[in-house]
């Protein structure tokens, strides 16, 4: 270790580890909800920021994990291990089946067939009671992994934290590599990129799939966290909710979809004690970054240099 | 066999005829030039050669193989390189960044070593921004590396565009009007380098508007007027030929 910043990522997993051990149930609940969001915003941002897509099929995704983990622990009685890992591949199979209209439609078209595709598969979960047991929601029992109860919102924080490290690390290596800059590639300039020797639809598969699977994992800590999932939990709000932690974090920032999650998830519960007050805080947040500042949080933080350099900040 | 045979290539848009069977021949180690005036198809035959329009009549064929009908990176695989006359850069990457994904067909790194960070995969990127950052030396410009292109000027801009079709050493390199934006000694930069490449064994093929360009470094120029083959030679016979200067030279 002679670079003493290669510490910086060790040091901030270390720090983050630590709430557990001084913090009330209600917080620990609402920074497990921000590690569910993160990973779901790293996974959105995937899609939206890097590959450049207007795809809301973000919500969906999300349901597609948590029902799929639900499904194989509630059902089939799985630990949760391999659920979480059915998860991950069901949700990067639809991310592929999402991706093959995206090779054809562009911007808007897309966002709409994408919205509708998110609804029709709200639509099955309430009407496949058989496997979802419809609107009345389906349980998820409590798990356990290498014989470590996650039954507490404490031990899974540390599962969370784990989970959302490991795709953070996952993800910006990928971003590192050429199948990253390809992805960035494709969306500056596809006809450029073609010419690189660049498969554009390949490479807006792969992007999907990947998104896919990350926010399939976050489904999966989203079914865990909050025992019981329903249809109404993949909605249009919820899909709102995906978007502004994307554009409120940054566009293109992994970074800044972290913080977009610490923000956006904190400040609701602020907020809570005042009906109607979290939408329109909500609405205003999102307005004003789109107006003022549209490169989100990452655009603030990568003014200070030293971030810059060793954040993925994008 | 040369490297490049274009054969009575035709391409026509809605009715209107954009080629008419046009030909030529590139071998390797020669720098060709496609002349001619706007609208005379130069550019047009770019895209029928490296895939992004497909010609309604004739073939293309790289190193004895036809490459008609294959999408462009297909074609680009093959080690056809092609630039763009409008920008085909990526404007938010750096220039290392444009660079290196000129470079990425030659890394090899797996999904795992990828993910994972792997001494392998590491070593695959850092040779590949090592050489990206010579090839940027090569043409002058290893200055700018962490530049965004967005932020550089356009003569820069076409710099960095020569330099990313030029890392994965290409053996036909196909550039749409290189010159232009770029100072005399930019040119002359140019110059020197298409020159040395063709020296090391590649095809290089240009459509330029910067005559004295096109005359000091080419070994067979091809004019085309209308979508057709005006006159075909080298640079003296075609200064010299008569329908060339009533038709583009002459007006220059």
């Amino acid at each position: 270790m002679s670079d003493p910043r290669r510490l910086l990522w060790p040091a901030l997993l270390i720090l983050a580890a630590l709430p557990p051990f001084f913090v009330n149930d209600y917080v620990q609940y609402i920074l497990n909800s921000i590690l569910v969001y993160a990973v779901v915003a790293i996974g959105f941002n995937i899609v939206l920021g890097y590959a450049g897509q207007l795809a809301f099929a973000n919500a969906a995704f999300f349901g597609v994990g948590a029902y799929t983990t639900a499904i194989c622990m509630g059902r089939w009685h799985w630990p949760f291990l391999p659920a979480l890992l059915s998860a991950a591949l069901v949700t990067a199979l639809v991310g592929l089946v999402v991706s093959l209209p995206a090779l054809r439609l562009r911007a808007y078209y897309l966002a709409i067939v994408t919205l509708a595709f998110g609804e029709l598969l709200r639509w099955g979960y309430i009407h496949a009671d058989w496997l979802t047991l419809g609107s009345s929601g389906l349980p998820v029992p409590a798990a356990s992994m290498f014989g470590i109860s996650l039954a507490s919102d404490r031990a899974r924080y540390w599962l969370f934290l784990c989970l959302t490290a490991l795709v953070l690390w996952g993800s910006a290596n990928l971003l590192r590599s050429r199948f990253g800059r390809a992805v960035v590639a494709v969306r500056e300039n596809e006809s450029a990129a073609a010419a690189m020797g660049i498969a554009p639809a390949l490479t807006k598969i792969g992007a999907f799939a990947w998104s896919g699977c990350v926010v399939g994992i976050a489904g999966a800590m989203f079914a865990l966290l909050l025992g019981r999932i329903n249809p109404e939990s993949f909605d249009l709000s919820q899909l709102l909710l995906h978007f502004s932690l994307v554009m409120i974090g940054g566009l293109g920032s992994l970074v800044g979809s972290v913080a977009g999650a610490v923000v956006l998830t904190a400040a609701p519960e602020l907020l809570r004690n005042v009906a109607g007050l979290e939408e329109i805080v909500f609405s205003l947040l999102l307005i004003g970054v789109l107006l003022f500042m549209p490169k989100g949080l990452a655009g603030l933080l990568s003014r200070v240099a030293v971030l810059r350099e060793h954040l993925y900040l994008g | 066999m040369a490297l490049l045979e274009i054969e009575s290539v035709s391409v026509v848009f809605g009715g209107l005829a954009a080629l008419t069977e046009v030909s030529l021949t590139a071998e390797a180690g020669t720098v060709s030039a496609v002349i001619g005036p706007n609208g005379a198809g130069k550019t047009t035959l770019f895209n029928a050669v490296s895939g992004y329009e497909r010609p309604q009549e004739g073939v293309v064929r790289l190193d004895g193989r036809p490459v008609t009908g294959l999408p462009p990176h297909a074609i680009s695989r093959l080690g056809l390189r092609r630039t763009f006359q409008n920008g085909g850069l990526f404007g938010e990457m750096t220039v290392l960044e444009n660079v290196m994904v000129g470079a990425d067909r030659a890394t090899r790194s797996g999904i795992p070593g990828v993910l994972f960070g792997l001494k392998r995969h590491r070593r695959e990127e850092r040779r590949a921004v090592a050489d990206s950052r010579a090839m940027l030396a090569r043409v002058g410009i290893d200055r700018l590396a962490q530049a965004r292109v967005r932020d550089l000027s356009f003569g820069q801009q076409r710099l960095v565009e020569i330099t990313r079709a030029l890392i994965s050493r290409p053996r036909v390199l196909l550039l749409d009007e290189p010159a232009v934006g770029l100072s005399q000694a930019e040119r002359d930069v140019l110059a020197t380098t298409l020159r040395q490449l063709a020296a090391e064994g590649i095809a290089v093929l240009l459509v330029e508007h910067v005559i004295d360009l096109v005359m000091a470094i080419s070994d067979r120029v091809l004019v085309l007027n209308f979508g057709r083959v005006l006159a075909e030679g080298t640079p003296d016979e075609v200064r010299a030929n008569q329908a060339v200067l009533e038709a583009y030279l002459g007006s220059a």
